[in-house]
């Protein structure tokens, strides 16, 4: 599992991802940690098969037993089917999770684990002194679902939004935008349901300062690049299929 | 998931489809049991020998339903114990897989307390499985003596029948059908108890 770095201050974010032991019939995602003194949150752990590289990559930035929080921006499996192995593994965590969702990921095997549930129009997670915004992102894709903002380190993680499909050995930052764009289109079109709701969440996240916008799948935005992101997405049709 | 995994599976679901089948079987000696009592009613002194048996066949029906039912619930608790096992098996597994790839993480020390405590509930789980598979073997087998002892009763309902007169062949037919019932239900209950078995005592 490559770990990248992607924010250094009074806490940390590291990215995981292009694990090259993954079984090829899966999505290649990406995994986020936040580090704080005493805790660590993992944002979208990841799938039952990625649970062991993930778990040996986290245990190079903190013990099992300072992993107190996790966070699924839904419930789909390659977010969070690990669940059930995390469960059996820490003794004293939470799941923060979309409220809507609660006796669906139930189905993952949670006994230990409680369930911090995220109301409708989001909450925070604080984490020693860090306090992240759970951002609203319904019915992208998922008809329940959360971006997590950090103000200080200016990252949004965006669940499936700026997702890209292509090979697992890619790059983990844009390098130029334009050639980005046929990787992430489809996914886009094809995988978010409604125009309006796309719409309801630009003008959400335009009002927010980002470096970094870090999605679940493909390769993370910086700088200019996240303003082109959002644009291009902003012209986009969604919701193809019918 | 592993083939004794698989198969433990399979050996717990073919259970519960055996049990239904014995269901069926068990309702229908009631049935056959309700069907003789009218006949002896009606046969009066001709078939006094018969009577008593009838009311034998039907209670023999009856605990061998309650039976069925109670094994049904110990089934479903072997399934659960199953889902367990495997589950804290998998999680075991990539518990050490986990430690291994980290190899000299500054904090790989930190998976000792899971692994060991993964390993703790597995084994107990799997006790708890060589448990209940005996418990259940149990349940089977005193189905089994039920099937017996219906056979042996169809067998003498056979000779009571014979002193009956015009009653004879309808007598006939329900010893006949309560000797068929209790042949499937010795069958039945007998794979069960096979399906289990391999897990007994291993
Ligand atoms: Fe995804």
């Amino acid at each position: 599992m490559k770990m990248t770095k992607i924010y250094e201050g009074s806490h940390q974010w590291i990215m995981f991802g292009r694990d090259a032991g993954k079984p090829p019939k899966l999505i290649d995602t990406n995994q986020y940690a936040v580090r704080t003194a005493n805790r660590c949150l993992l944002l979208e752990p990841g799938g039952v098969e990625l649970f062991a590289p993930m778990m040996a990559a986290v245990l190079h930035i903190a013990p099992v037993e300072q992993i107190t929080d996790l966070f699924a921006s839904n419930p789909d499996p390659d977010v969070i089917s690990s669940l059930g192995l995390w469960d059996q593994a820490l003794t004293n965590a939470k799941l923060h999770a979309p409220a809507i969702w609660e006796e669906f990921l139930n189905h993952y095997s949670c006994d230990s684990i409680g369930y911090a549930p995220i109301a409708d129009n989001g909450g925070t997670i604080k984490l020693d002194s860090v306090e992240l915004q759970l951002i609203p992102a319904h019915y992208l894709y998922s008809s329940g679902n959360f971006h997590v903002y950090d103000p200080q380190a200016k990252i949004l993680m965006s669940g499936d939004v700026g997702t890209a499909l292509e090979t697992p050995d890619a790059p983990v930052f844009v390098e130029k935008f334009e050639a980005h764009i046929e990787k992430m289109r489809f996914f886009h079109q094809r995988w978010m349901p409604s125009n309006q709701a796309k719409r309801a969440w630009i003008e959400r996240v335009r009002n927010l300062d980002i470096d970094i916008l870090a999605p679940q799948h493909g390769r993370m935005f910086k700088g200019d690049d996240v303003k082109r992101f959002l644009d291009w997405f902003d012209a986009l049709q969604v919701g193809i299929a019918v | 998931m592993s083939n004794q995994t698989k198969s433990q599976f399979v050996a717990v679901a073919s259970i519960t489809s055996e049990l239904t089948a014995v269901m069926v079987v068990a309702k229908e000696i009631s049935l056959a049991a309700a069907n003789a009592k009218a006949i002896a009613f009606r046969a009066g002194d001709k078939a006094k020998g018969f009577q008593p048996i009838t009311d034998f066949i039907n209670e023999l029906a009856k605990e061998t339903i309650e039976l069925v039912t109670n094994i049904n619930v110990s089934a479903l608790l072997l399934y659960r114990v199953t889902v367990n096992e495997y589950r804290r098996t998998s999680a075991y597994n990539r518990f050490q897989l986990a430690a291994k790839l980290a190899d000299t993480a500054v904090y790989t020390a930190s998976m000792e307390v899971p692994v060991s405590n993964a390993k703790l509930r597995m084994d107990e789980c799997q006790r708890q499985f060589k448990r209940d598979v005996a418990l259940l073997l149990g349940q089977l087998e005193t189905v089994m003596h039920h099937a017996r002892a219906a056979r042996v009763i169809a067998a003498n309902s056979r000779i009571e029948a014979s002193q009956a007169g015009e009653y004879l062949q309808n007598l006939q037919a329900v010893a006949e059908s309560v000797d068929k019932a209790a042949h499937t239900i010795h069958d039945n209950v007998q794979r069960c108890r096979m399906a289990l078995s391999v897990y007994h005592n291993t």
